[in-house]
């Protein structure tokens, strides 16, 4: 009958063999300093680089959400997903509910509500105040990177049943969102791609 | 495991000393660390909920410790490796040994106290508080280690006189649980309606918040050297030096907070006062919006400082040194103005965005804080009035924790933290200088 302590006992001995043969001093030194680093709340440097949002490979082989065919990342949004309406305002990605650029579920006249339709309130219960509801595109690119977007150009793709129109966000930098360089896409002579986004038409297909 | 730790087996005091500190340290860090777990994944949930279930938990545990009923407690029955001691240097397995232990969920567990209390930190739902609370479990075990051997005694006849006392340590256990059990079912009772505190104001080394209780809003200011004092009824609390301003049923009060001598109202629909005597601004709500004024108590002139029509937010306002700061928020850009309390000069744009939502300013010594929020991420900025970098004091990420209303103190930043889900909210603080 195993001893209680074998499984455990087992792991740290291979963990100290692995040590023994592949540490050194200077490994083990960062590995400390990393394990410090994540009790204070900051993270490594390999951490950091996660991958850029809408470049991760789908299970369908799509880059980042279904349709989008090529690497360039997506388009800052509320979301992990660059879902705008017909407009190039953010929505939320599961359902398209209009939603301020904080992803706070709005009504018509732009004012933050929870999922009942109420209004959200501050904690000394006055209406918690509108956030901007800017496009992601034209408006947050400028602010974000300082440089001017225009869209231009979209192709077509059957997602969830519904027919979805992707759309490059262009502009005259030579350098996408990614941090390399950019793509001609479906932008006009002169512009190239630097993130996209997409909406879903709802059109059945 | 604490003949494991004495001389005869580690060699000198000094080296059985090291050994325990190193013990220790590992034993509360790890305790600690599992409560700050618990407290956050604890945070989404319903608190009141939560610790109702805590109380009948700890029922149970108290009646299965009376020996009523027949439940087993969950355990892994293992122990800490005793190979490490032989294969890693001092520090390492005593370091070890009481991460091991003090985590509380790798080994043996006799009793319901520590699954009862590791619930209790899932409750309160914030890892600091939990952290806190669970801490002492670590120091516990290392008490354990430490007492028995103290003094140069035999640590093996030490453990046998505490074994021979256990049939005291069970009732004292029950007893501990039913007290634990009557608190958390009186809890709710007292804490219903709680949401805490929430916008506070700063004088110097004076703080007033704004407290949500069972009784209702009141006002609590915290002077640095006396006792605090509570003023019912009112919300919004602004301090200038010992005035207090603040929003009540008709209007805004102003009083001496230390006598509550009031030499001074506002009577209308107002909110979110500021103060630096004899000007007060407050927010007053009009038809086709907000109109931002500033009011000289001393002469009664009005200045009107900002509109905002409908669906245009204009929050709190700061005043402090012939200055006046407030945020305009609307659908297409959120700003943070700045300007002369005389109207001397245009206002000017401290911070604006068209992506995010910068609110609540707070002025004092020359600096401007305020709070920045984009997408699910709030900080607290901070800056020289006259200009310069801004400096990033506080940075909460995630849709349930959001920096709301700001003050600026002697040395101490303050700023509402807030969850918007389950209503909760507290006034954290940051050194600025």
């Amino acid at each position: 009958m195993p001893r209680p302590d074998e499984t455990l006992d087992r792991a740290a001995r291979g963990l100290s063999h692995r040590l023994a043969s592949r540490a050194t001093r200077r490994g083990f030194l960062a590995a400390v300093a990393g394990g410090a680093l994540a009790m204070v709340g900051a993270r490594p440097a390999e951490a950091r680089r996660a991958p850029l949002r809408g470049t991760d490979r789908t299970r369908d082989g799509w880059f980042g959400f279904c349709g989008h065919t090529w690497t360039t990342g997506s388009c800052p949004s509320p979301y992990n997903l660059p879902r705008v309406d017909a407009r190039g305002f953010p929505v939320r990605p599961s359902d398209g509910w209009p939603v301020d650029n904080l992803g706070r579920l709005v009504d018509a006249f732009g004012a933050p509500v929870d999922p009942a339709g109420a209004p959200l309130l501050a904690p000394d219960g006055s209406p918690m105040p509108r956030a901007p509801r800017t496009r992601i595109c034209e408006d947050w690119v400028p602010e974000r990177h300082g440089i001017e977007t225009v869209v231009q150009g979209a192709w077509y793709r059957c997602c969830n049943n519904q027919i979805r129109k992707l759309a490059d966000c262009c502009s005259t930098s030579r350098v996408r969102i990614n941090g390399d360089a950019s793509l001609v896409g479906y932008c006009r002579p002169g512009r190239r791609v630097f993130c996209v986004m997409y909406v879903d038409t709802g059109v059945p297909c | 495991m604490v003949e494991t730790l004495t001389p005869a087996g580690c060699g000198s005091r000094q080296r059985h000393r090291f050994a325990l500190a190193l013990f220790a340290l590992g034993a509360i860090l790890a305790a600690g660390a599992l409560g700050a777990v618990l407290g956050l994944a604890g945070s989404a949930l319903d608190a009141e909920r939560a610790l109702a279930v805590v109380g009948a938990l700890a029922l149970v545990a108290a009646a299965r410790e009376a020996g009523l009923l027949r439940i087993p407690v969950p355990e892994l029955r293992r122990q800490v490796p005793e190979r490490w001691r032989r294969e890693w240097p001092l520090g390492g397995w005593s370091f070890g040994y009481g991460a091991g232990l003090g985590v509380g969920v790798l080994t043996h567990q006799t009793v319901w106290t520590f699954w009862v209390a590791a619930a209790g930190a899932l409750a309160l739902g914030d890892p600091l508080v939990s952290a806190l609370c669970l801490a002492p479990f670590g120091l516990g075990r290392a008490l354990m280690v430490a007492l028995p051997a103290r003094g140069g005694r035999d640590a093996s006849e030490a453990v046998g006189r505490m074994v021979a006392r256990r049939r005291l340590l069970r009732p004292a256990n029950v007893a501990a649980l039913l007290f634990a059990a009557a608190v958390l079912a009186v809890a709710p009772a007292l804490a219903a309606g709680v949401t805490g505190e929430h916008d506070p104001a700063a004088s110097g080394r004076v703080l007033a918040v704004a407290a949500t209780d069972a009784a209702g809003e009141s006002i609590v200011v915290r002077p640095a050297e006396s006792p605090e004092v509570r003023y019912v009824a009112g919300r919004s609390p602004a301090l200038d030096g010992d005035l207090l301003a603040y929003a009540d049923g008709t209007g805004i009060r102003i009083l001496r907070w230390r006598t509550g001598e009031e030499v001074g109202r506002v009577d209308g629909a107002l909110a979110k006062p500021a103060l630096d005597y004899p000007l007060v601004a407050y927010v007053r709500a009009v038809p086709d919006g907000q109109r931002l004024e500033l009011r000289d108590m001393a002469t009664g002139a009005v200045r009107v400082v900002a509109r905002g029509g409908r669906g245009v937010d204009i929050g709190r306002p700061a005043l402090r040194g012939g200055l006046v700061a407030w945020h305009v928020a609307a659908g297409r850009r959120s700003q943070i103005r700045l300007g002369p309390a005389d109207g001397s000069r245009p206002s000017r744009v401290v911070a604006s965005s068209v992506t995010g939502l910068q609110i609540n300013p707070s002025l004092a010594y020359g600096h401007i804080l305020w709070v920045e929020q984009a997408a699910s991420i709030s900080a607290l900025r901070l800056r020289r009035i006259a200009g310069g970098p801004v400096r990033t004091l506080n940075t909460l990420r995630g849709p349930n924790r959001i920096l709301w209303t700001t003050a600026l103190g002697l040395r101490t930043a303050y700023a509402t933290r807030w969850n918007p889900v389950n209503g909760r909210s507290q006034v954290i603080s940051r050194t600025w200088r």
